[in-house]
Order: structure tokens, then sequence, then C-alpha cells
């Protein structure tokens, strides 16, 4: 071989190795992951990523993050134009519409692939992302709604804290007796949500808002008088000052604005607030030091009777069809779920985390408030109604165009009757519902 | 009508000027916004939801907004209240101002940046937070109104007679920009005309009625159209700050097309929405349009 | 004398008319202020008091170090990126494409004015995912391109105005260059733009302004934080659910007033009294 072709040969080779290196070191796995919230979840959530990434340094994470609201926009447009992220966070009251058309991946596989271990995760937990029989979104943390107390102001007033299966009755006298001795609310604003009138009171009737396919509504006309007792029972406690108008709610409370430090309980106007259980740190934040509260189940119907409260996802995780790294946004799922490191930044704030495991450990070290509301869904998951299925996605349609407009609205600014409002409810709800 | 080969050359060397001066919007009009334009006129007529293809439904969307809808009466009738109020408003606030501001004196420009001020802070959550502050039920407002001895406990952004004032009050205060146009306007007036009418003998008032406000149609025209047309298209205020609320008296007709569509996934609802908004704006302007050449004088075509 | 005492009679009662009017005009904006050096414990208590009690600036700070691990500089620096590129992109182009309808008749004007007026009655939400798909299509998402590019096509709002502008100015200028030998685009530049100064600036100020405060397309087409402009990084972190840092978010958005005011504030003498045409005419 002559010196030049040894020469061209040398080059060749050393061209090939080095093109190989190249290809070799951009093999890296990229990954989208969205999710909406707070400052305080952006913060946790980023740290958490940057520890995946050191303990997975061939992944590369690309991350976009919003508020709720905006969240939704950016992410509807996103999968208008194909550009979904790999993993994104779902909501239990939306899921049903990206599920339905075919945005999801199922994740079966992965879990008994093992890639997404969910052996510690109870199964009621692990089902409430199941649609269709098949697994779509595995939850961020498990949540309830609940009512906060002032433990200082039920003190002062000399009335016991409610027991855990306390009723509506006995909700009603409280608020009263609270409103009596000390002239506060004994309930601050947003208790007519549908989240608490309707979906609890079904649930604790036994009943749920919805049949199990989504086509029509779980419950029959006999039950709608349990609603409009409901919402007569609201509407005695603002009437005796007890509660404020909804109205005042929406002027002075934040309302809309949804301005946690504005709420009656953080300003001392109300004993009682009706949040979700992963709301309640960030109201005693917004109270300040030196206030106690204590956490307790909705008010049920019958004494000994099925509670109003359920256990809820309070996000989800979901791998989107569009995505082209399935399994490692699956491992990555596996992580946020199972990593002791990983829960000890995100510090429960989007719920109680669902690995038993991990929420064990969590709750050694927890803050007196975080294990007020570890206390609170351990004794939820004891009991609780069956976990609903996802609402339907008609649902947003009637929540937001039938039962707020009539329910929150025309019923508290006394427009119509509440036996008019859930009347005209359920035709409404029906007429969206059947619509082919 | 015979044409001279000069006339015709004249002709071709305009058409090709002008379209090579427009041709920068022309391109951007055809390549971003014709397309989806006739888009959202196709989707008007199926039930797109955006996650899935669409699906043709005919006049299905129009019957149900005409025939089945309350709420879209109901955000028609606040978004028509609302235009009615604040366009005459905020404009009669901003050409008067404009008048009191055009005059040289010792910190002119400051007291210009200050009433600019205001729309400056726009749509930002913060002008959200601000202004619930001030007609809250603690807020400044009923404050003043203790002071003066009224009783001062309005809920104002509570009460569905009062909430939507709070929004057109906030476009009234937001008068900046169409001042500064006016202002601009009023700049572009040729001093030399005052100067001679003043040689003729002419008092102010008499100026400002012969120069003043021929010369200043053209503006008050645009200003006009453009007060009009984003009067019906309010959006983010009605978002941020009341957020549709009580009992859809702030309901804007935008925002419940937004939330339709983003919310209750029925793009194609929206859609047909927003086209009736066109065709309804556009009519609006047409007939704006019309009547401007009886009132409107430009200088430039002698008018 | 006596015109002297009225003179000063009318400064006298001409500053106190303007002051009170600015004292409420920037009301709000002094309460955004007065908050944003409040404690976090007392921004809600004393809410609409305009002195604070103990006033601080740990607001700032906090708010500067920024969120999410961005300081708040980068957000600044994208916002003034984009505004800056932005206006000028729009306000040339605009001018441009202006004097094309204003001066020039051709054949189709009268139809295509009134397709430039049309875009500004279509609302943005409705626009917006047929435009996404586009854009997508094209491979821009998750850039600033789509935010920027169309700007270079001019925006029918100063289009408009231009043009009302342009029309006002009478002719003989336009008359003068021609018959020295000049083009049309020798009076744009020679005689129309410069005479366009007040609406320019003012153009400008305005598509500043809306760029900075713009959210809804960057929202959609950047998916990066470290790319966020300042509206929406604000957005962002004032979510319903959480605990909100409302005097960092106060503090940041008080901060983000500033560019506006201080380029209105520079451009002021932009807004010169009247427009000296003497010596062009005869």
């Amino acid at each position: 071989m002559t010196k030049r072709m040894t020469a061209a040969l040398c080059a060749a080779a050393f061209a090939l190795m080095s093109f190989g290196a190249w290809a070799q070191s951009s093999q890296k796995v990229e990954l989208k992951i969205a999710w909406w919230g707070s400052q305080v979840r952006h913060e946790a959530t980023i740290k958490v990523i940057e520890l995946y990434q050191k303990l997975n340094p061939n992944v590369s994470i690309t991350y976009e993050f919003a508020s709720f609201d905006d969240y939704w926009t950016k992410v509807t447009t996103m999968a208008a134009g194909g550009q979904l992220p790999d993993v994104m966070q779902q909501d239990y009251s939306r899921i049903a519409e990206w599920q339905k058309r075919g945005l999801l991946e199922p994740l079966d596989s992965y879990v008994s692939s093992k890639t997404l271990n969910l052996s510690d995760v109870a199964k009621p937990i692990i089902d409430s992302g199941r649609l269709d029989g098949k697994l779509y979104a595995v939850s961020l943390g498990s949540n309830s709604y609940s009512m906060m107390l002032d433990v200082d102001a039920f003190k002062k007033a000399g009335v016991p804290l409610p027991a855990q299966d306390w009723t509506w009755n006995d909700f009603e006298k409280v608020a009263m007796k609270i409103h009596e001795k000390l002239g506060i609310y004994g309930i601050g604003g947003g208790f007519e949500v549908d989240e608490l009138a309707w979906k609890s009171t079904l649930l604790s009737a036994g009943k749920t808002m919805y049949t199990a396919d989504g086509k029509n509504l779980g419950y029959d006309q006999s039950y709608d008088r349990l609603l409009v007792d409901n919402l007569k029972l609201l509407q005695r406690l603002i009437k005796a000052g007890a509660a404020p108008t909804y109205a005042e709610y929406l002027a002075s409370f934040g309302g809309s604005s949804n301005n946690v430090q504005l709420d009656a309980i953080v300003t001392g106007k109300s004993a009682i607030e009706a949040v979700w259980s992963n709301q309640v740190v960030a109201v005693a934040k917004a109270a300040g030091p030196g206030r106690n509260f204590a956490v307790v189940h909705l008010p049920r119907l019958k004494k000994g009777g099925t509670p109003g409260n359920f256990l809820k996802p309070s996000q989800f995780f979901s791998v989107t069809s569009q995505s082209k790294n399935k399994v490692e946004a699956a491992k990555f799922i596996d992580f946020f779920t199972n990593d002791l490191e990983a829960n000890k930044i995100l510090n429960a704030e989007r719920g109680v985390p669902i690995a038993g495991k991990v929420r064990a450990a969590l709750k050694e070290t927890a803050e007196p408030v975080n294990k007020e509301i570890f206390n609170y869904l351990d004794r939820v998951s004891k009991d609780a109604a069956p976990t609903p299925p996802p609402e339907p996605s008609r649902h947003a349609d009637i929540r937001n165009n039938v039962y707020v407009p009539l329910i929150r609205e025309q019923v508290f600014y006394g427009q119509i009757t509440p036996e008019d409002a859930v009347k005209q409810l359920r035709a409404k709800a029906l007429e969206i519902l059947l619509k082919p | 009508m015979r044409i001279s080969v000069a006339a015709r050359r004249k002709n071709a060397l305009n058409d090709l000027s002008g379209y090579l001066f427009i041709s920068p919007w022309l391109v951007g009009f055809i390549a971003l916004t014709l397309a989806p334009l006739l888009a959202s006129l196709y989707f008007s007529f199926t039930n797109y939801d955006i996650l899935s293809p669409a699906r043709w439904t005919g006049l299905e969307n129009f019957k149900k907004m005409f025939f089945n809808d309350p709420r879209y009466w109901k955000s028609v009738k606040a978004t028509l209240y609302y235009a009615v109020f604040a366009v005459p408003l905020r404009l009669g606030v901003a050409l008067a101002v404009a008048m009191f501001l055009n005059r040289k004196r010792r910190g002119i420009a400051a007291y210009r940046a200050l009433f600019y001020a205001p729309s400056i802070v726009g749509d930002s959550v913060a002008v959200a937070v601000m202004w619930r502050q001030i007609f809250g039920g603690e807020g400044l407002i009923n404050a003043c109104m203790r002071l003066v001895g009224l009783p001062g406990k309005t809920l104002w952004l509570a009460d569905p007679r009062f909430a939507i004032w709070t929004l057109i009050l906030l476009a009234a205060w937001q008068f900046g920009s169409a001042m500064l146009i006016f202002l601009a306007g009023l700049k572009q007036i040729p001093s030399e005309l005052y100067e001679s009418a003043s040689i003729d003998g002419a008092g102010k008032l008499r100026q400002f009625a012969s120069i003043t406000i021929p010369m200043l149609t053209p503006i008050i025209f645009f200003n006009l159209v453009m007060q009009m047309i984003n009067g019906l298209i309010v959006f983010t205020p009605a978002l941020i700050i009341t957020n549709g609320q009580p009992l859809d008296t702030t309901n804007f007709y935008a925002l419940y097309m937004y939330r339709r569509a983003f919310e209750n996934f029925q793009m194609g609802y929206a859609s047909g929405m927003a086209w009736i908004l066109m065709v309804v704006i556009a009519g609006l302007s047409a007939l704006i349009f019309k009547t401007s050449g009886r009132w409107v004088f430009y200088e430039s075509e002698g008018r | 004398m006596r015109k002297r005492i009225t003179s000063a009679l009318g400064a006298v009662s001409f500053h106190a008319l303007a002051a009170v009017a600015s004292v409420a005009m920037i009301y709000p904006i002094l309460w955004l202020a007065a908050s944003s050096l409040k404690g976090p414990s007392e921004i809600w208590r004393k809410v609409y008091s305009l002195i604070p009690d103990a006033p601080t600036l740990e607001n700032y700070v906090r708010g500067w170090k920024g969120f999410g691990g961005i300081s708040f500089e980068i957000f600044y620096l994208n916002s003034t990126f984009f505004a800056l590129v932005g206006t000028i992109f729009t306000i040339v182009s605009s001018a441009f494409v202006a004097f094309g309808f204003a001066r020039i008749e051709f054949r189709g004007k009268k139809i295509l004015f009134g397709c430039m007026l049309a875009t500004l009655m279509i609302p943005t939400q409705i626009q917006i995912i047929p435009q996404y798909i586009i854009f997508s299509k094209l491979g821009w998402v998750n850039s600033y391109l789509p935010l920027i590019v169309p700007k270079l096509f001019g925006q029918a709002f100063f289009i408009f105005m231009f043009v009302q502008f342009m029309r006002a100015l009478p002719r003989e200028l336009d008359e003068a260059v021609a018959i020295d030998g000049g083009g049309r685009l020798t009076v744009f530049t020679r005689v129309i733009m410069p005479l366009m100064k007040p609406a320019l600036f003012t153009g400008s100020i305005f598509s500043f302004y809306w760029t900075w405060n713009e959210f809804f397309t960057p929202l959609v087409y950047l998916n990066r934080p470290k790319q966020y402009t300042l509206s929406l990084a604000l957005r962002s972190f004032s979510d319903p659910a959480g605990l909100t840092d409302w005097g960092a978010i106060f503090a940041m958005s008080f901060l983000s007033l500033i560019p506006v005011l201080v380029l209105f504030v520079a451009f002021q003498r932009y807004l010169v009294q009247g427009i000296a045409t003497t010596g062009l005419k005869g």
C-alpha cells in the first residue's frame, strides 16, 4: 500500500470513529414534561427533574409550566398541532376528554413489566386513573374535600370540634352556634360548589352524579329532594348570618380570584372553610404562625351512613400518545411515584403520596400541618364512599353552563327557588348528556 | 370612456407601486391570516373540538346559539351595554384631556406621562388585584363614600347591577392611548394655520371650531372605529377581574366564546360565535365609514 | 402687570386641576407601588392604605431572584428583546404599507383596505389554533419565530392609524418632490416619514407596550421557561390553589412598568409643537 493510501485510510478510520463517538454522545433521550401549579410546585418539580437527569445522564428533559387556566389553553393548542409533551399533568375532571380522543397512552404494559412499578400503591388509587378498563394516568397524590376548622375559634365559642361522622344537621347547628357566640361566620364562602353541594351529597346517599358510562345521570328524580334540602340548609345559614352571601364571597373573599390570603378563615371571619386537603397547607401558611387548624370529614347525610368524602387523585401524570419516548416517560413517572428523595423535595404539595413506603417516610418528618393532612387522608381511606369514575366529557359543559349559572348564582342571588333550580338542573343536564 | 395610452400607463405604474408598497401586509395576510380565517368559517359549521377531526353539522351551532342558549344572549346584552357606555366615555375623556394637555407649559411632559400611565398597566395580573381591591367590600370606593356620609357597603363586584360598571370605569380610566393619538393629531395641525387665523382676527374659540376640529376629524374617525371594535371584542378585563360574574352580567361575548372553545372543547360553536361577531362589527364599521364622507375632512384630499 | 397676574393665575389653576386629576388617575399605580413595599403579612391587612407600616425592599429582592431557578432579569431581557424587535418591525412595515394605501390609487385598493380592516375584528382566540397548526408544520413552534415574523408584515391597527395621519397631510409637499424628479420612495422617506413623527412616536409607544404585555402568543409558542416573557412569567406564578407571593408579583409588576414609561418620557420631544411647513410653500 502506498503511503498516500495508508494516510487516506487512517483519515477515514479516524473520521468514522469521531462520527461514531459524536453519534453515541448525542443519543440522549429527550423528554418534554408539562404541568400547572404555583411557584412552590414549579420549583419543587424542577428540582426533581434535575435530580432525575443527574441519575440518568442519558436523558435530557425540557419542561414547561403555567397557571391552571393558561396550562389548558396551552396544551389544547399543542394537541391540535401535534406538539404535546411526553408527560403531561392531567386533571380528574378533564381526563375523559383527552382519553376519549386517543391522546393518552395506556400504561398497563409498563405496569406489568414493572417499568412503572405500582406494586406499593393501593388498588383503588391505581384504578382512579382507569378509563374503559385501561390505565391512562397515575395519581400524583391523594386528595379529599374537607372541612378545615379554626381550633381556637371553636374553643372560644365553647363548641366541641365536630366528630368524623357529623351530619349536615350537626353542621347547621355548629355553624349557627359559632355565629351566635362569636359573631363571625360559621362557614366561609364557596360551599355551594358542585363538588360539595351536588357530588358529595349524592355520594353520601350512595349515588353518583353520572352513570359509569357517563351517558346518563346516576340518580333518579327521587334523589332531587336531597339536593333541594342541602341548598335550603345553606340558604338558612346565609339568612341567619352564619354564612356569607354569594355576593360577599365574590366581592370580599376573593371569590373567583381565589386569593388564598383573602379566605374568610384566614382573616378570622369564619371558623370553618371547605377546602381540598392539599390546599390546607397554603391556607395555614397564609393564616400565619400561632393559628391552629384541624381537618375533618365533610358532613354526611346520616349518622353512621356513607360519607360524602372519596379519595380523589389530586392530579395525574399521563403519557401522551404523541410521545416518541414512551418508555422513558413511564420510567420518569415511576421515579416520581416511588423515589423517596424526589418525594421529599415535592413535600406532598400535590397531595398525599400514593406509594406506601414513601407515604410512611414522609409522614415521619412532616411538619405539624402536613402531618395532619396525612392523618386526615388515612382516616378518609378507611371511611370513604367508593371513588366514582372520572367525570364524563360533557360534565364541563354541564358544570359551566348549567350548574354554576343555575345553582351557584341564580339560587343564591334569590332569583329562583331551590326546587325550580334542581328541576331545571336535571332537565338541562339530561339534554346535554343524551344528545347524540 | 376612452383612456389614453399615457393614462393607461400611469394606471399600470400606480398599480405596480401600490402593490409594492402594500406587499408586506399582503404577503402576511395571505400566508398567515386568510387560511385561519377560512378555516374558522369552516369550523363554524362543524363540531370541531380541537382535539379530534371536525365533523360537519351544518347550521346546528347557529340554531343552538340563537334559539337554545340563554347565556349567549346574556353575553350579547352585556357586551353591547359595555360598548355603549365605555366607548363614548373613553373617547370623550381622551379628547378633552388631550386638548387640555396640548400646550406649552413647564412639566407638561410629566402630566402627559401621568395621564398615560394607567394605560400601561394594561391587562396584567396586578391590575386585576388592584381593581378588585378598590371596588371590594372594604375597598377605596366604599371608604370614600363613607367619608361623604353614604353607607358605603355596596359590593360593586358582586352586584349584578354594578359589576359591569367596574369594567366600564376601567376602560374610561385607561383612556391614555386614545388621548395620545389625539395629541399626535393635534400636533400635526400646521401651526401656520393658527397663525394666519390669528392675523385674520379669529378668536381662540373660532380657531378651535374651524381649524382644530375639522383637521382632527380623520383622527376622531380612527379612534371611533378602533374603540368601537375594541369595545366589542373586550376580553381580558372580564376574565381577570370579574370572571364573567355575577350572573353573567360581565360574561362578555369574547370571554364566553373563549370558554366555549377552550373549556368545553366546542371550537366549532365558538367559531360560529366569532363569525357572527365579525359580521356585526364589519356592518357597524361600514356604517361609520359610509357616514364619514359627510363629517371627515382630509387635508390632502381637499374635502 | 395685569398680564403677569392672569398668566400666573392661569398657571396655578392649570397645575391645580392637572395635579388633582393626575392623583386620581395614578392612585391605583401608587397602590401597586405601596403594596410592593409592604411585608407579606401586611399586604392584605390594611389593604388600601398607601403608606406601608414597615416599608421593605424584600419583595424586590425575592422577586428579582426569580422563580423556578430563573432570575427575573432573564424575563426582563426576553421581554425587552421581543418588544424592541417587534416594535421596529411593526412600525416600519406598517408605515410602508400605509403609504401605499394612503397615497397611491391602485385597482383593488378598496377591497384590500376592507380586508385589512377586517383582520382587526378577528378574535385572537379563534385564530390561534389554525395559526398554531401552520407554524407547527413550519417547525417554528417552541421559538420566538411565530411571535416576531408576523410583525414584519405590518399590523392592521398601525396601518389604519398611519393611513389616517397621512391622509391629513397636505399633498403640496409630495408634488414638490415630484417636480424635483423624486419617485414615490423619496416622497415616503423624505416627506411623509419626517412629518409623521408624532404618529410614529405614538405608534411606537403603543406597539412596544402591547408587545411587552402580550401573553397569549408567548404562552402558546414558547416552551422553555427561560424564554418566557415578563407578562407570561408573572401569570405563571399566580395560581389560585397555591400560595401566591403577591408581594414579589407586585414588585415585579411595578418594575415592568418602568421601560415603557422611560421610553415615553425619552421620546416626548417628538411630540413637538405643530409642524413647521413654512418655507415649503411658495
